[in-house]
């Protein structure tokens, strides 16, 4: 929305300029980490952290509205599968799967988001957590397409390499696009009414704001973007299997949204990158990441309610208080 | 005539909330509705704007029926309202608050929306500069930058005037728009509500407090769901119903 950003005070222009060049620097480590990293399995763990980054974005698009999505990691599951069987079965090319199964994605998204937009947070929770389930239970049914419980394996791959780094290249593209149409949405009217329903829906009806509408609209949006995660992690990954997409795996989005912070739209990311990667990264830690989660959760619950993206302003304004204190002695 | 009610009924199970209430409004009246607690007004009002259906009756806002229509809806056809309680967006700023709500804006959609295009910039700054002059009306410019859950509760009433003046309504509902402020507050209210006829905006208002009724050109009282008196406001203060209504019946009410 324009004018709420053109409404906001002056001063937070020179903030602007150290953000892009906080961004420009971020941009350029992320363009040389295939230089850095050359092991694959770190890199492996870099595209799995990009596509959960967009999952997670996505989630927490459709969150924004008061609803929390129990089906999502479904709704990655089927665009996971719709790219694998089109590209193996029906014998398209990855790239064209890809954008299909998003598309497929988004459509079963609004055809179930309209009986359910007028519910609200645990309500659509339920509703969604038994759709997700029913939405695995039917793709593990249809063994002859999907393998079953065992999974579909050798589905084609984007790029004819062994190597990962083309992936890496492509799937930080897809993520900054992604990232940046979601942010687009996000500060545009449509995020701002997404926001204002969640406060108060009788006041954003009275203002003329269609409920089912905008909740249709964040449905579909974050269900295009899931979908194409799922996608690309099934032409990058050439084995899928159901478990990879259970309602475990949805919670675990839940907490990289809510950890890294609800209200900011950097919080997904951040809560990815740092309770995805880290614990994977050090793989002597692995066996212990949910008790790592589990400490960096109790501090967030605790310490830094709106997330672990907090933290750098809170501690400015601790620095900040501090220095005032001793100056004023 | 800018809004027409039939025969209004409502029955939540076996009580009736509001039964078979006819108004007349018309255009750029200022009509009181004043009641005791539990007579049916607030239920009256969330019937009009489409929050409860009706059970029974028609509502017809300048020629047309709006009978069952969506909130949403009846709000696009400006009809604009206040709330007794939770009157705001509490995590947006007074001027977010503001701008929220208009919804019924011209020449931009969602891809001028999303690609933040010259018309849509345009339109936006059209949307600031109008917000800010509502603000201005109601008094609460001073404040614009802060957030609406931190403001007093004159504040957060006044502001939901300006929300429900954003939608651009000819048909204003205020629900209790004083109610708990101090006599200060009540002028500046007062004030504002003056204002606002005057821009030719119709205004129907609920109220409890009696000093509201001097810039109400007609009141209707209600009672256990039905219109009891109607009549301007110096007939309302000396009817001896409306008296025994507020005060009840065993009193003597000649002192």
């Amino acid at each position: 929305m324009g004018s709420m950003i053109a409404a906001r005070d002056s001063s937070s222009r020179r903030k602007n300029y150290t953000q892009i060049i906080l961004y420009g620097i971020l941009i350029c480590f992320l363009l040389f980490i295939p230089l850095f990293f050359q092991s694959p399995y770190v890199l492996h763990l870099f595209i799995l952290t990009l596509v959960y980054i967009i999952a997670a974005a996505s989630m927490r698009f459709i969150m924004t509205s008061g609803q929390i999505p129990l089906a999502h990691a479904a709704f990655l599951g089927l665009g996971a599968y719709v790219s694998a069987v089109l590209s193996k079965h029906v014998g398209l090319s990855p790239w064209l799967s890809l954008f299909i199964a998003a598309f497929v994605a988004m459509g079963v998204g609004i055809f179930i988001s309209f009986p359910f937009a007028r519910l609200k947070a645990f309500y659509y929770a339920m509703v969604s957590l038994f759709f997700g389930v029913g939405l695995l239970q039917a793709i593990e049914s249809l063994g002859k397409l999907t393998g079953g419980l065992a999974g579909i394996t050798a589905i084609p791959t984007l790029f004819n390499t062994a190597s990962k780094v083309p992936y890496y290249y492509c799937f930080l593209a897809l993520t900054l696009v992604s990232l940046v149409i979601l942010y687009r949405f996000e500060v545009s009217r449509i995020g701002w009414n997404l926001k204002a329903i969640d406060q108060s829906y009788l006041v954003s009806s009275s203002v003329g704001i269609s409920e089912v509408k905008y909740r249709v609209l964040a449905v579909a949006i974050g269900c295009f973007f899931v979908g194409l995660a799922g996608g690309m992690y099934a032409n990058y990954n050439v084995t899928l299997s159901p478990s990879s997409f259970d309602s475990s795996v949805t919670l675990w989005m839940i907490i990289y949204v809510t950890i890294g912070g609800m209200n900011n739209f950097s919080g997904p990311i951040i809560g990815t990158a740092v309770l995805f990667l880290i614990p994977q990264y050090f793989s002597g830690l692995k066996q212990y990441a949910p008790f790592i989660s589990a400490a960096i959760l109790f501090l967030v619950i605790f310490m830094f309610r709106n997330g672990l993206v907090s933290i750098p302003g809170l501690l400015m304004a601790f620095y900040k208080r501090k220095k005032s204190t001793s100056k004023s002695r | 005539m800018i809004l027409e009610i039939n025969g209004l009924t409502k029955n939540f199970g076996g009580l009736t909330a509001v039964s078979g209430i006819d108004i007349k409004v018309n255009d750029g009246e200022v009509l009181g509705l004043i009641g005791p607690n539990g007579a049916g007004k607030s239920t009256f009002f969330n019937l009009i704007t489409g929050v409860i259906p009706p059970t029974k009756g028609k509502i017809i806002f300048k020629g047309k029926d709006i009978t069952g229509k969506r909130p949403h809806e009846i709000a696009e056809l400006g009809i604009g309202r206040t709330f007794q309680l939770n009157p705001l967006f509490p995590n947006f700023t007074v001027l977010q608050n503001v701008i929220s709500s208009f919804q019924i804006r011209p020449c931009s959609n969602w891809l001028d929306t999303f690609f933040n295009t010259p018309v849509y910039r345009k339109n936006e700054a059209y949307i600031l500069e109008q917000s800010l002059e509502i603000l201005n009306l109601v008094g609460l410019y001073k404040v614009k930058d802060e957030l609406a859950k931190n403001q007093p509760h004159g504040y957060q009433k006044m502001l939901g005037v300006a929300r429900a003046l954003a939608i651009k309504p000819s048909l204003l509902l205020l629900d209790e728009p004083i109610a708990g402020m101090n006599p200060d507050e009540i002028d500046n209210t007062i004030e504002a509500i003056k204002r606002t006829s005057q821009r030719g905006v119709t205004i129907i208002l609920v109220e409890h407090n009696m000093k509201i009724l001097e810039i109400c050109n007609r009141v209707v009282v209600i009672n256990f769901g039905q219109k009891i008196v109607e009549g301007s406001p110096q007939e309302i203060k000396e009817n001896p119903e409306v008296i025994r209504a507020y005060l009840g019946s065993g009193h003597d009410t000649k002192h």
